[in-house]
């Protein structure tokens, strides 16, 4: 046992001294981390910046009420530049069509919104056969979000238009209805404006939002951005540095320490698993300095610590059970250099390091399930929400699972090769 | 300058080694009809068969040119490789039933520098005695007495990455040494080193075997086998074709010398008339020049000149050595040594 | 310069032959750009929505049947407590709490209130919220319709003896609210969506907004391979033997940058076919742009692998700068989410970068249109540093170890 932990330390000792080894392990995650989380505001939410809207407005029709200056098109304007949205987006006015058209096109705003000149004689035209109109959305089909937030923010101020004709004709048909008929078309305006006053479109719901209440659990936090990226690039990065560790067993074979390792009375088996163990023990300490790291350097809360402890335990043999098995396949330093680092980018790629926690039950949520990493992250997401060991059971068991299964392999296949 | 100090003396001697007889010495290795075969069965076989027996205390060379096996069979003798046949009894122990007690009474300094560069001296030293199976105060007693006999006490901090050529390949002899073995392997210890290196190496090692040491050394080197040696086995392609001290293997040459020849032309047709010179009993080509062994250099070289001047040829350069090793290897083979 | 060639077709007939190499460059990337084609290519997925309704009202029903039938999620009712459970576990985008009092509130003209759970930090339930906001609006603004009608309007005289007010006026609103939902069925006023440089009608799957992205990351892995052989080969001092020929410094140099140049380049063919034939990603809708976007993105490669080749002199080292430049850059520059998304310092900042013109162009052949004048300054910045970076990596060209 103490000879194992001999080989361990040795191994460890020596990953201290390499640079290379230490800014993989190290500098790479927190580097990563620190740029992604200055890119989403560096705050607790994806915030992003104000969508940047043209609008033109060729409405030609008469104000909408008494003693305003605007029509309807001015009016979904004026819903545009309110002071409320103003974090949403920004409204450049533009005097045509084209002109707002060209903006986007030339890449200087997300979408334009185009108001056809008879928007509001189709508005307050009288009966039903008034011609439908539309409004022109004009986006930048590679800015889909601007474009969604536009798009919801015109069709709100519509749904006023069209809710506020629809009391008009409800209240025509009703005036019809009790034998009021001569007054339809007076009551069907006092209805419209009534509609409006009650607040426009806007007011009537509201959905307000709140994070899951579960039993037992005090509060459910928010999980900062930067917590879930630091996860992600903490086990990518151990892929990578127990790959260096286990490469050793290569370069070791090939510098003579290994045979001569193999010619002292310290049996086979022993010196095995003192490199297995080195793997281990070095991206667990690894591990532990990115946790830590995170918590002062970061700030971020990775909620309760038996929790944790098990998450990071399975992680380092997940990491170390891959990097052995990559290393018992390969023949060459160079193979295990790049072929690690191809089998750790599809492992990451696919198990969501890169992205975030996925969106819910969606596809790609389900193909993460597909890498012991992902398991993991996922796991880790719910811990960092304030869940507990009961809630992170099948994210333990089956990352655990795959690493039983790459070391079984790894050692099956080293005994073949060192017998 | 030697390297090993005299500080040794009492570190081999206190092992108790059985003696049978007076006078008469035990044989601490012996080796019995080795064979490996890589890939049966077709494979190459790398050694065929090869015998021979170490007595305590004594520098054994397996002499021969590279690719004879030397290296294979000190690995099956480490127990690194298993052999496909034959086995061999260090201090008593079977290589093959009983490798841990082998390895115990072994210490092993591999061609090749096998230490970890970013390591110090003594961080090696104590590394490799954990791996021997020292630990605690006993290990760091006994690195400290091996830094002082390898004279690197005062660079034992620096990371052997640092180390001239020489100095690693102390370390090297150090680190086999931690466990005080009975038997030492050294393989090619010498390829690549300087002159100055490569005596100061040779003077420790005779060091250590006057200290009580059993060395088994290879080479390719015929002087280093000739000056180290007690006894010299001499492999090629596999087997052991002659054991026995540098005297007794000259004898197989008899007094015949070594002439090597020059002419201005038509060599093979020099060649194949020497050979047919009496006293001649062997010739052939080395490159440019014909290689002759011969039974009187004296006699023998007139007819030589006589037989070329009968042919039409001149003779150019003409160079005589007396029997040694060399000679002996390309009477038993027909070919050269050095290839 | 002949022999610049020499030197790259050497490099290129090793490549061909490591069939390592050969996975990592071409096989794995194309397994790749498959499954996630596969995955996402077809269209976009529907987020699921866990609905609780604790309201008997029609509207609720109305508002839960509308959510059902809606494009944007996937309705599954359950009770309120295995809802706020699917929301923890990551297994709904949302939970939908419609609370008992619903109906009443919107019928009195209260402020009606909806509960969403989810967890922060989740794009699925912004997507959600606003569809559900989107749905709840025009159930509300049809009953608010027949509510304001029937303020005005009255209700009809007469009516079934001892009737209350109440009575007369529910009447009422049975018959307004019809009357309002029928031309809020058919609004006068709607929205028209145009994408700009795309056929009527059609919206970029995630997929084609996706794939340049994924491309330049393999890319700028890519190096990787490239930049190895190049290390080893100082190691070998095979280098250091070509320089005792005739080949001069800058010849060796260029000789390694065409290789590489060629490589990614191949690599590009073949990871932009795929795109093209199997998941119908159009970057054959301006070949002449495209070609230009092409070369600006292996000059770019190339040079950015002869300097870290250049500049590091182990394997080890390689990988880790390769994996922490290729990882920073494809971030910086939008190949891993849409720059859009960020804050305006980081797209200012990624912008410095060629690659982030580079996908703004990719982006815009495919589904806006651009043409060569619209790529031409993702060219020249790409240009300009690869000319900086060329420069830099023959300046600090180490031949030996």
């Amino acid at each position: 046992m103490s000879r194992i932990l001999a080989i361990a330390w040795k191994d460890l000792r020596s990953t201290m001294r390499n640079a290379p080894a230490l800014a993989m392990m190290l500098v790479a995650p927190l580097a990563l981390a620190a740029l992604l989380g200055f890119a989403f505001g560096g705050g607790q939410s994806f915030s992003i910046s104000a969508t940047k809207v043209a609008v033109t407005n060729a409405d030609t029709g008469a104000s909408v009420a008494a003693g305003t200056a605007e029509n309807a098109g001015g009016v979904i304007v004026g819903v545009l530049k309110s002071p409320d949205l103003k974090d949403v987006i920004t409204v450049s006015d533009k005097s045509s069509a084209a002109e707002a058209r060209k903006s986007v096109d030339d890449g200087k705003t997300a979408a334009a919104v185009i108001i056809p000149a008879g928007l509001s004689r189709a508005i307050f035209g009288s009966g039903s056969t008034a011609p439908a109109t539309a409004v022109e959305l004009y986006e930048n089909p590679t800015q889909q979000i601007g474009g969604a937030i536009t798009e919801s923010i015109v069709g709100q101020a519509l749904l006023g238009f069209n809710g506020a004709r629809a009391a008009a004709l409800a209240a025509a048909g009703l005036a019809t209805a009790n034998g009021d008929g001569a007054r339809a078309g007076k009551l069907a305006q006092e209805a419209a404006a009534k509609y409006m006053q009650g607040g426009g479109a806007a007011a009537g719901v509201s959905v307000t939002q709140r994070a899951p209440r579960l039993p037992g659990r005090q509060s459910t936090k928010d999980v900062g951005v930067t917590g879930t990226i630091l996860a992600g690039m903490m086990i990518f990065f151990m892929f990578f540095g127990a790959n260096n560790v286990a490469r050793t067993i290569i370069d070791e074979d090939r510098a003579g320490t290994l045979p001569r390792l193999f010619t002292t009375p310290t049996p086979r088996q022993t010196i095995l698993g003192g490199k297995f163990s080195s793997v281990f023990v070095t991206v667990l300490v690894q591990a532990v300095i990115l946790l830590v790291a995170g918590r002062f350097i970061f700030g971020i809360d990775w909620g309760r610590l038996d929790a944790v402890a098990a998450l990071t335990l399975v992680a380092a043999a997940v990491a170390s059970g891959l990097a052995l098995l990559v290393i018992s396949l390969v023949r060459t330093p160079a193979q295990a250099g790049a072929i690690g680092a191809g089998v750790y980018l599809v492992l990451a790629l696919l198990g969501g390091n890169f992205t975030g926690s996925a969106a819910a039950g969606g596809t790609y949520a389900n193909v993460q399930k597909l890498t012991p990493n992902g398991w993991l992250l996922q796991g880790w997401d719910a811990v960092m929400r304030g869940g507990g060991l009961g809630d992170i059971g099948l994210n333990l068991l089956v990352p655990l699972g795959f690493a039983v299964v790459f070391f079984a392999v790894a050692v099956l296949r080293f005994r073949k090769r060192y017998a | 300058m030697l390297w090993v100090t005299a500080a040794g003396p009492s570190v081999y001697k206190e092992t108790s080694a059985p003696t049978y007889g007076e006078g008469r010495l035990v044989s601490i290795v012996e080796v019995q009809g080795l064979r490996k075969q890589y890939d049966p069965p077709k494979g190459v076989l790398a050694v065929d068969g090869v015998s021979f027996d170490i007595a305590q205390g004594e520098i054994f060379s397996l002499l021969g040119p590279n690719g004879a096996g030397k290296s294979t069979t000190i690995s099956m003798l480490s127990c690194l490789l298993h052999p496909s046949g034959g086995d061999a009894l260090v201090d008593g122990h079977s290589v093959v039933t009983d490798a841990q007690a082998v390895k115990e009474a072994i210490g092993v300094v591999p061609q090749d520098i096998a230490l970890y560069p970013d390591m110090s001296a003594r961080e090696n030293l104590l590394f490799w005695g954990k791996m021997y199976g020292l630990a605690g105060e006993a290990l760091k007693t006994r690195v400290d007495e091996v830094l002082e006999l390898i004279t690197l006490v005062d660079r034992q901090k620096d990371r052997v990455e640092k180390f001239s050529g020489g100095m690693k390949r102390r370390v090297n002899i150090g680190v086999a040494l931690l466990h005080k073995p009975k038997v030492l392997y050294l393989d090619e210890p010498t390829v690549g080193i300087d002159p100055q290196s490569r005596r100061s190496i040779l003077d420790g090692i005779l060091a250590l075997r006057d200290q009580g040491m059993t060395i088994l050394y290879t080479t390719h080197y015929m002087a280093e086998a000739q000056e180290l040696s007690d006894r010299i086995g001499i492999v090629d392609h596999g087997k052991m074709i002659a054991v026995g001290t540098n005297g007794e293997l000259v004898k197989i040459v008899g007094e015949e010398a070594h002439v090597e020849l020059s002419v201005d032309h038509s060599l093979e047709g020099m060649v194949e008339r020497w050979a047919e010179v009496r006293g001649v009993t062997t010739a052939m080509i080395d490159e440019d020049r014909a290689v002759l062994l011969v039974q009187d250099a004296n006699e023998v070289l007139p007819r030589l000149f006589e037989t070329a001047a009968a042919a039409g040829s001149r003779i150019t350069e003409v160079n005589v050595t007396e029997p040694n090793l060399e000679m002996v290897f390309l009477h038993l083979t027909g070919r050269a040594l050095r290839e | 310069m002949k022999r610049v060639w020499i030197l790259a077709s050497k490099d290129l007939l090793e490549t061909r032959r490591d069939r390592l190499a050969l996975l990592f460059t071409v096989i794995m990337p194309l397994a790749f750009t498959a499954f996630f084609g596969l995955m996402f290519g077809g269209g976009s997925d529907r987020l699921p929505l866990a609905v609780f309704n604790a309201d008997s009202g029609a509207p609720a029903a109305q508002l839960v049947s509308a959510l059902a039938k809606s494009g944007v999620v996937k309705t599954e009712t359950m009770t309120m407590a295995d809802a706020e459970k699917a929301v923890d576990d990551n297994k709904v985008a949302a939970a939908l709490e419609v609370p008992a009092g619903f109906s009443a509130a919107l019928a009195a003209g209260r402020p009606a209130a909806l509960t969403l759970v989810s967890t922060a930090g989740s794009s699925g339930a912004q997507t959600v919220q606003t569809e559900v906001t989107a749905l709840a609006g025009e159930l509300a603004a049809g009953e608010r319709a027949a509510q304001a009608a029937v303020a005005v309007a009255g209700t009809p005289p007469g009516g079934a003896p001892g009737a209350t007010p109440q009575d007369l006026r529910d009447a009422a609103l049975l018959m307004a609210r019809p009357l309002a939902g029928q031309s809020l069925a058919h609004p006068v006023a709607t929205v028209k969506i145009v994408e700009a440089g795309m056929a009527a009608g059609q919206i970029p799957s995630g997929f084609v907004l996706s794939s340049p992205g994924m491309l330049v990351n393999f890319i700028l892995f890519s190096l990787l391979t490239a930049g190895i052989a190049l290390i080893q080969e100082r190691r070998n001092y095979t280098l250091m033997r070509l320089m005792t020929t005739r080949v001069r410094r800058w010849e060796l140099i260029a000789g390694k940058a065409v290789g590489m140049f060629a490589l990614t380049f191949v690599q590009q063919i073949i990871l932009m076919g795929a795109g093209q034939l199997l998941f119908g990603v159009d970057y054959l809708r301006d070949p002449a742009a495209l070609l230009l976007m092409m070369v600006a993105l292996s000059l770019f490669a190339s040079t950015l692998g002869l300097l870290l080749a250049a500049v590091l002199t182990s394997e080890q080292a390689m990988v880790a700068t390769t994996v922490l430049v290729s990882m920073s850059v494809a971030a910086l520059s939008g190949a891993w989410f849409p720059l859009e998304i960020t804050g305006p310092a980081f797209q200012a900042v990624g912008h410095l970068l060629p690659t982030a013109w580079i996908l703004d162009g990719l982006r815009g052949i495919i589904v806006r249109g651009f043409g060569v004048a619209d790529v031409l300054p993702a060219f020249g910045v790409a240009l300009a540093w690869s000319a900086a970076l060329f420069a830099l990596a023959v300046w600090r060209f180490r031949l030996t170890d």
